[in-house]
């Protein structure tokens, strides 16, 4: 069984987007930035990394049917829950 | 291969099924573990982040992009190995493993310099959660670790080829899924508040 080759140059790039929103956040934390508003969008930035891991270093992007969904809902459920109970402390 | 088993194939992960549902299984543990960190929160809010300060967030900067470029080259060994270079493959693992072996050290000094500090699972609410939601994952680092070193092995005694190499995918899905969850506790405990 012969596999496609990966596409290594997307995966260079969503490596470069990992690492410069790594640093954005650290940068967040750095700067003592804080409240709801701040907390989300550093979850975000959390949630759009793991998407991109999923679909680029995982290769979830070209599966089709429910496993396609796992790591997407991951994300969701606990992303969804996270930002449930920030929103209620804030 | 055929048009069907090319189909069928890409209704599935990379990798064995089996390590598809590990993962899940792992990925739920770890939900659980990152809303109950969230809510506890809700009661406690002062006290996390007054000793949310107290982390080294520089460590956590490097331990994450340790971990991701240490997935990058799990990538690129994944690459290497359906282009047919066994050798390339073995490097690019060990590379990934080297920047394993760089968590875990950082990992292991945050860990030294807490417990020189008399700092304990029951010091805090807040402690409790830090200490014992890093070392699960601390854990989850080293069977990946453990996982990635076995398919070196059998990648270096021509065990894999770009023909057959579900082993390598295998490994590669399980390292991803440490990563993964590290995305999401960097922020959640060193970060937001």
């Amino acid at each position: 069984m012969t596999t496609k080759p990966y596409a290594i140059r997307p995966c260079t790039r969503v490596y470069l987007v990992l690492m410069a929103l790594t640093f954005v956040t650290f940068a967040v934390g750095q700067l003592g930035l804080k409240g709801l508003s701040v907390s989300l969008l550093v979850l975000g930035f959390a949630l759009v990394k793991g998407q991109l891991v999923a679909d680029f270093f995982m290769g979830l992007r070209g599966i089709r049917g429910p496993w396609r969904w796992v790591i997407i809902i991951w994300l969701i459920l606990p992303g969804g829950l996270i930002t449930l109970a920030f929103s209620l402390t804030a | 291969m055929t048009a069907i088993a090319q189909a069928e194939k890409r209704r599935y992960p990379p990798g064995d099924l089996a390590i598809w549902i590990f993962i899940l299984a792992e990925l739920s543990v770890f939900a659980i573990f990152f809303a109950a960190y969230a809510f506890t929160r809700m009661g406690h809010a002062e006290l996390f982040d007054t000793y949310q300060q107290t982390l080294d967030r520089r460590a956590a900067l490097i331990n994450t992009l340790a971990l991701i470029t240490s997935s990058y080259f799990v990538v690129r060994a994944v690459a290497a190995i359906r282009e047919g270079s066994q050798t390339g493959c073995v490097r690019w693992l060990l590379a990934a493993l080297a920047m394993g072996l760089l968590f875990l050290a950082v990992k292991s000094a945050e860990y030294a310099h807490h417990l020189g500090q008399g700092i304990n699972l029951s010091t805090n609410t807040f402690y409790m959660f830090y200490l014992s939601l890093t070392f699960f994952h601390f854990m989850h680092v080293i069977l990946g670790m453990v996982i990635l070193a076995a398919v070196v092995l059998k990648a270096r005694s021509g065990g894999y080829c770009a023909a057959e190499h579900t082993g390598v995918e295998t490994g590669a899905s399980y390292w991803h899924m440490v990563d993964l969850v590290w995305l999401i506790l960097f922020p959640l405990v060193y970060v937001m508040r």
